[in-house]
């Protein structure tokens, strides 16, 4: 009888140029053109000041975004209430800060873990549908997060510990900045070198055959909602710090920005292809154009309507892409 | 003469029963659970809930229909907000021109959708991801990232202004589509095709099914319902809004799943659906007769749409064709041991 370990390849290659990898190189060709334009024809866009708010922007979305790349690679399309989750990560922070800095980090990342977690056994148990089920599970902690904090900004407790740190600038750089670079390089290795990371390609590639391969299908998704779950615990202790309380509204863009990130990154939508560092790549994009167009005065809408015709045409391409090469 | 052809319109009951016996249970639970909490429903608490499904019920209904054909469309959140924005920035002088420039945006946008999906055979949830956004976007920058108040109060007054108590002319638009749809799924080979595509698409091929012409056509459909549904609501209300947040999606599926619609596609139609959207808004009224804060709506659809999701999940669907499966085989086996001991005999 095969065992997971057969199954599973000590080093799992995802084999040649990907569809993803062109899609990754002609992201960044066509962000390298957009750099030049801007920097030609708009004002404040090259400095160094601007290029730190474009990572800082980008670490946020980023870091959700490792999550979700483990999503997408699972097969389990992805998640539509991520934001959420750390908007209400960001709440339970600022109440769990009264068992102090550590304690209160635990205890929200625990919280996010299991949060998404249980949204990934609900779909890996029964294979209910990812999208749906997130989407519910949306509405459910924004509807107790509003029961159990009234609707109000949640603050800090007095003489609580101080967690400044968390939103200040580290030799320069903001500090997140440096948690969006951990994640990603934590998150690769996990995802490539690891058995679960190699689980996650075979089943993204074909649920079927993995199932009929003996892959633990329940514990592979549900992993990959936990590492989602702690990726958006940790965005919502960075969004908490930085606007030192935690409120529902804190969520805005942030689950959209996450998806196409990934997208964008080259992850295929379809599952089994993809890697952290592509997405790492998708976030800078989101956030350099989304800072491009503030700064040509486009508003929030016009910013959401780009988005929209990027996740469409790279969601179109990787089609394209796939399709050709599974002719050839 | 092609399969399609051969293939004769039935008035058959395509949908599941159960549909109906909820939606009449939350009647009943309408107006029996209030006065447990010193309130009483009325008249018009059912008034309210058709005047609800009237709007949202249609959104619910091309979602459905797109589900039956074995797609998803995420971005009717989207459409239901453009149709909206776009009938109120037209329809001033006159409604109808609002109508017909808000419907005919959206059955493009749909249309274009389709387009892709069919031709290129790409997971609709993810294209309709993108066009979700991509409506949204549209509908904030036509409206100035603000709702936008529509001047034309008359037309609100006129479709919201109660009818022999529990109708109006918003109501009655709303059952006038509900049924053009069901005739059209019952009555022509239309929704044979339908189910037949969300059933299997490349046996439906095969047999003749023009699968691409219906994928595309549901979905320009179900663009141009969201957005009647939208604009109606902004007519009613004299406001479009820039973005409805995701709540008119969760109506949608909730009613789609609890009227019979299934995820894998082939089953459901207008009536089911019409039910799943009718015991919504009523659980919806429910809450509002008891004056449950706002959360309480909210964590009840929550968890309605987790357990309607979950029941429509493969796993429960296999246990339950088992379940069916063993039962059938002991009542099989019983008759076979009586006859044989009759014989016996």
């Amino acid at each position: 009888m095969s065992t997971v370990s057969d199954v599973i390849p000590s080093r799992f290659s995802i084999g040649g140029m990907s569809t993803g990898q062109k899609i990754t190189i002609l992201v960044t060709i066509l962000f390298l053109a957009i750099l030049i334009f801007a920097t030609v024809t708009t004002t404040g866009f090259y400095s160094v000041q601007n290029f730190k708010a474009i990572i800082n922007a980008a670490a946020l979305v980023g870091i959700i975004a490792v999550g979700m790349t483990y999503i997408v690679i699972s097969g389990n399309l992805f998640s539509l209430s991520v934001g959420t989750t750390a908007a209400v990560c960001a709440l339970t922070f600022m109440w769990a800060l009264r068992f102090g800095l550590v304690g209160g980090i635990i205890i929200t990342i625990v919280f996010g873990a299991v949060v998404i977690g249980l949204q990934g056994l609900l779909v890996g148990f029964t294979g209910a549908n990812p999208i749906i089920v997130t989407i519910a599970a949306g509405a459910l902690q924004e509807a107790v997060a509003i029961w159990i904090s009234g609707g109000v900004s949640v603050y800090p407790p007095d003489n609580g510990p101080s967690f400044a740190f968390l939103a200040s600038p580290l030799f320069g750089i903001p500090f997140p900045v440096y948690v969006f670079v951990a994640a990603v390089i934590l998150g690769e290795i996990f995802i490539k070198k690891s058995r679960f990371g190699r689980g996650l390609y075979l089943m993204g590639e074909s649920p079927r055959a993995g199932r009929t391969a003996g892959l633990p299908i329940t514990r592979l998704t549900t992993g990959a909602f936990v590492v989602a779950g702690v990726c958006a615990a940790i965005a919502g202790i960075l969004i908490g710090a930085f606007n030192q309380s935690g409120t529902m509204t804190a969520s805005g863009t942030l689950t959209v920005d996450s998806i196409s990130a990934v997208l964008v990154g080259g992850t295929a939508v379809i599952g089994g292809r993809g890697s952290v560092v592509r997405t790492a790549i998708g976030a800078i994009v989101i956030a350099s154009i989304s800072d491009l167009l503030l700064l040509r005065g486009y508003s929030t809408p016009v910013q959401l309507l780009v988005l929209g015709v990027i996740v469409t045409a790279v969601v179109i391409l990787s089609y394209l892409n796939s399709e050709r090469a599974g002719r050839s | 003469m092609s399969a399609q052809a051969r293939m004769k319109p039935r008035f058959s009951a395509n949908e599941q029963k159960w549909p109906i016996f909820l939606m009449i249970g939350l009647v009943i639970l309408t107006f029996a659970i209030p006065p447990l909490f010193h309130h009483s429903s009325s008249a018009f608490t059912i008034y309210n809930a058709l005047q609800n499904t009237a709007t949202l019920g249609l959104v619910a209904l091309g979602l459905g229909l797109t589900m039956v054909v074995g797609e998803f469309d995420l971005s009717i959140a989207g459409t239901y907000a453009l149709g909206g924005m776009v009938a109120v920035k037209l329809g001033t002088g006159n409604p109808i021109v609002g109508i017909l420039a808000g419907v005919g945006v959206c059955v493009v946008f749909g249309l274009i959708q389709g387009l892709i999906i069919a031709k290129l055979k790409i997971n609709s949830m993810a294209l309709t991801l993108g066009g979700y956004l991509v409506a949204l976007g549209l509908t904030g920058t036509i409206g100035d990232n603000k709702s936008q108040s529509f001047s034309n109060y008359d037309i609100g007054i006129a479709l919201n202004q109660p009818i022999a108590t529990l109708f109006s002319i918003r109501i009655f638009i709303g059952i006038a589509v509900f049924l053009a749809v069901f005739l059209l799924m019952n009555l022509t080979n239309l929704g044979r095709g339908m189910r037949a595509t969300g059933g299997g698409r490349r046996a439906s091929r095969t047999a003749g099914v023009r699968v691409d012409a219906i994928v595309i056509g549901t979905f320009g459909a179900s663009a141009g319902l969201a957005a009647l549904g939208g604009i109606i609501q902004a007519y009613c209300t004299a406001t479009a809004t820039s973005n409805p947040g995701l709540f008119p999606l969760i109506f949608a599926v909730t009613a789609c799943l609890l009227g019979g619609v299934g995820l894998a596609g082939g089953r459901g139609g207008a009536f089911g659906i019409a039910c799943g959207a009718l015991t919504i808004a009523l659980l919806a009224e429910l809450f509002s007769t008891v004056a449950a804060p706002q959360y309480v709506s909210g964590l009840f659809t929550g968890l309605l749409l987790i357990v309607v999701t979950t029941a429509a999940s493969p796993y429960v669907i296999r246990k339950w064709h088992e379940r069916r499966i063993d039962k059938s085989l002991k009542v099989e086996n019983k008759v076979l041991v009586t006859s044989d001991s009759s014989s016996k005999s």
